[in-house]
């Protein structure tokens, strides 16, 4: 007997980060990083259940940015090319640690994890996008679109044009890949503004999600708290709320899954430990000490003694964390049931590059996960959204609050002292996108080019990404020169374009360089 | 492309200022100060090298393109804009034309200086506002330079506009540009109840804290500010979510030892190190590299010609010992 529903989020994304211009660039490395640590071993655990039988669900966001990344062909041969120095660095590893009992299986983990994540990578033609496709054509995965580049859409409330275009650019594009019309979004940072519905309801959306507070302080009260979906008042698409809960078990800090002691430790790294001459090729060309991916030890305590890692310790761990959760939201749901006379939903959303990324055994922990509850038990069953809702299309109505998930719970983390002058230059280019979209209807060649690359320009500008890296305070460079680029060349594209003067020479530059969304069409902006 | 030129014609500009400076100083060699001038070059040429070195810096890795480096400073517009923070925190910025600003030096005269600059904050929740029916208002003072603001509005789930103006001496208002309408989200529940949803408060509160994961009996009152402290906000891939690196402030020191053993043989010879295979290079050298541990290591390196005849083993015996 079904006492609740759990459904499992994995919110997938990175910036559109690609640099044609330079042989190597250190924040590609993150779509390299998330590939070998998250994405494939993702896949891996999905493939393996359908492999043995085992019925699942689970919904994921695969952000536009994302996608474009990991489709385009430049970004693939360079991750074969990251993954190849891996396995040599992998191999090496095998060699010196010879004397080193507790270190060579590690090393040897190692070589077989990179060569299995190249072979995966190949075995889907270079795309993991086929890959995840995959799953959902079988009915297990549902994926979800994102803002186009991850916008924060309350900070752009005051032009609701490019709201709309982050949703509209989004949906065409998940169609173009997906064949479908995308069901649900993941609105960048969980940001909700009242009026927003409206633009997912245009787009053929029909749920997203909110952190708790959206839906616990909407107005009127939500009978059900979280823990059922409400329908937006006067648009009718489903709003879905985070889950605290189940969000403290694997995320908090302190109390969470992935800081036991047996868990690998992130920060101690080769890169960063090795012999400078050995460990050369494997680091930035310029001998600036990275991640490698490679680490050895476990977390041990709170000081900076690391014992080394120990992969039977981690496992075993991650099944019973895994064991853990799944009591836990038996209670849970049991509670609820009795509370609310019927089955609750349980959303527990997640950063997809938690998995594998920042905690290693993630991936392990969900595959654990989905055989228990498939397995071990009937009080909870897993389930999308879309499928709770095709299956309860009687929800209450209401208008969900202003939300996000980041720092306090609103727009602080985008909007303060070391982020706060981009708003002035985002918000002018978005009402300058509009003008030329007025102006200029039904464009054709170079000017319709012109205006499609200011289009790509503004959202790329838009990331919420930058914002949140100046936010933090630290390594903001990169963060700075990408929302000054996008912003200088959509300027130079407006006044080319007014002043009837596009060169042609340098606008086919921006478009190699910047060529997410082929099939863009700037007129969406309004 | 269009800073280095502008660089060429500072240059060009410099150079022919020096030696105009130059035919001065031969022309009139009593130049009362010619100390002066030369001074006066000296650091300009100066700035024109750093300004040259900076953009042809090896580090600076970004192409040289046409477009400006840096964002203009204003969009010549008059526009003032607002935007919510938070439940309670407003954020403002504006932009004044030129113009504007010489229009209203030109219609108020001296007392333009003396005028305070104000933002005018008006409450205008569930009404249209007209300018003249805000529920109430109150003032800031802002400073000359300023063009962005932190409005802190004190309570929650209100409706704000702000007028950009100026604070006569007489106490009369003058209204310069005024802002959008924003509304502040509550930060509890509403107290908008739907009869056909309705449910007991004391169920409504457990599932309210359970909402936030604070269990089955947390009161309504509170239980958003027990959930701000717990965390659990997101962090993307550029930061960690889970536990930040513990940093120990202390002097610190490490030492290692690796062993390199290398040494070569006919390219097509087959050689064994402590009885495991290992590949020559074409040339018939090899390098092995260990991480020596506090051990002593008997490394047999054996080494068979292709047509297994003949065969050569030497042992190097190495030990390390840490102190």
């Amino acid at each position: 007997m079904t006492k609740g529903y759990l459904c499992l989020v994995l919110h997938g994304h990175l910036p559109f980060v690609r640099h044609p211009e330079h042989e190597n660039f250190l924040e590609e490395d993150w779509l390299y990083e998330a590939i070998t640590e998250t994405y494939v071993p993702l896949i891996s655990v999905f493939e393996g259940l359908v492999s043995d039988g085992i019925d699942f669900r689970i919904t994921m966001t695969l952000s536009p940015t994302l996608i474009s990344m990991l489709s385009d062909s430049l970004l693939q041969e360079r991750y074969l090319r990251h993954i190849n120095k891996l396995i040599e660095l992998s191999q090496k590893e095998i060699e010196r640690t010879k004397w080193q009992e507790s270190f060579r299986p590690l090393a040897e983990m190692y070589f077989n994890k990179f060569s299995q994540a190249r072979n995966t990578f190949q075995k889907y033609n270079n795309n993991l996008v086929y890959a995840f496709k995959k799953f959902q054509d079988l009915g297990k995965l549902e994926i979800i679109t994102c803002g186009a580049t991850h916008g924060f859409f309350p900070l752009m409330d005051v032009c609701r044009e490019s709201v709309r275009a982050q949703v509209k650019v989004a949906a065409d594009h998940y169609e173009s890949v997906f064949g479908r019309r995308p069901a649900g979004i993941w609105l960048p940072e969980c940001g909700f503004c009242p009026g927003h519905d409206e633009i997912l309801r245009e787009a053929g959306i029909r749920f997203f999600f909110t952190d708790s507070h959206g839906l616990l302080h909407g107005t009127p009260r939500p009978k059900y708290g979280v823990f059922a979906p409400v329908y937006c008042k006067g648009t009718g698409v489903a709003a879905f709320g985070r889950d605290l809960e189940s969000s403290k078990q694997v995320w908090s800090s302190i109390e969470g899954y992935p800081g036991d002691y047996n868990y690998r430790e992130f920060y101690r790294d080769i890169g960063f430990d090795l012999e400078f001459d050995y460990i050369k090729p494997y680091i930035h060309p310029d001998g600036v000490r990275i991640n490698t991916g490679i680490k050895y030890y476990r977390i041990t305590g709170t000081g900076n003694h690391k014992e080394p890692y120990v992969a039977e310790w981690a496992r075993e761990r991650a099944a019973e964390h895994a064991g853990n959760f799944m009591f836990n939201r038996q209670k849970q749901a049991g509670y609820l049931n009795d509370l609310m006379g019927k089955p609750p939903i349980i959303v527990s959303p997640y950063d997809a590059e938690l998995f594998g990324h920042w905690w290693y055994e993630g991936p392990m922990w969900l595959d654990f996960l989905f055989r228990k509850v498939a397995c071990d038990q009937k009080e909870i069953r897993m389930i999308t959204p879309s499928e709770y809702l095709a299956e309860n299309p009687r929800n209450q109505v209401i208008t969900p609050s202003f939300s996000s998930w980041g720092y306090k719970g609103y727009s602080e983390m985008w909007l303060q002292g070391t982020n706060d002058w981009i708003y002035r230059h985002l918000h002018a280019a978005s009402g300058r996108m509009t003008e030329l979209v007025h102006s200029y209807p039904g464009a054709q060649g170079l000017l319709r080019r012109a205006l499609n690359q200011a289009l790509r320009e503004l959202l790329l500008a838009q990331s919420s990404d930058w914002a949140f890296i100046l936010g933090t305070g630290t390594h903001t460079s990169y963060a700075v020169r990408r929302t000054k680029d996008h912003l200088l060349r959509f300027n130079r594209i407006y006044e080319d374009i007014k002043s009837n003067s596009i060169n042609e020479k340098w606008l086919a530059d921006i478009e190699y360089k910047d060529n997410l969304f082929p099939n863009i069409d700037y007129q969406v902006h309004q | 492309m269009k800073i280095l030129t502008k660089i060429k014609e500072r240059l060009k500009k410099v150079v022919p200022a020096k030696l105009k400076s130059l035919k001065a100083k031969k022309k009139k060699p009593a130049l009362k100060n010619p100390a002066s001038s030369v001074s006066k070059d000296i650091p300009s040429f100066q700035e024109t090298i750093a300004v040259n070195t900076k953009f042809s810096h090896p580090e600076d890795m970004r192409p040289k393109s046409s477009t400006p480096q840096e964002l203009p400073s204003s969009y010549d517009q008059d526009k003032i804009i607002l935007q919510v923070r938070d439940v309670r925190w407003l954020h403002t910025y504006w932009e004044l034309r030129n113009q504007t600003i010489e229009a209203l030096k030109n219609k108020l005269g001296d007392e333009f200086r003396r005028a305070k600059k104000i933002l005018r904050v008006y409450d205008v929740t569930n009404i249209i506002f007209n300018g003249n029916n805000a529920n109430s208002f109150f003032d800031i003072q802002y400073n000359d330079f300023a063009n962005s603001w932190y409005i802190d509005t004190s309570v929650p789930g209100r409706s704000w506009c702000v007028d950009l103006g100026l604070m006569l001496t007489d106490g009369r208002f003058i209204t310069i540009l005024r802002s959008n309408v924003v509304s502040t989200p509550l930060d509890g529940p509403s107290w908008i109840t739907d009869e056909e949803w309705m449910i007991p408060e004391d169920i409504f509160a457990r599932l309210y804290g359970m909402g936030f994961g604070l269990g089955k009996s947390s009161p309504v009152g509170g239980a958003w500010q027990q959930r701000l402290k717990q965390g659990l906000f997101s962090s993307g891939i550029t930061s960690s979510p889970v536990r930040k690196e513990v940093k120990e402030r202390k002097f610190w020191m490490k030492v290692d030892c690796e062993l390199i053993v290398y040494g070569a043989t006919e390219p097509d010879a087959k050689v064994t190190v402590q009885g495991e295979p290992i590949n020559l290079r074409p040339d018939g050298t090899f390098t092995l590299r260990y991480y020596l541990p506090d051990s002593k290591q008997i490394i047999p390196v054996k080494a068979t010609s292709a047509d297994k005849l003949e065969e050569r083993t030497i042992t190097p015996i190495v030990t390390r010992e840490t102190r």
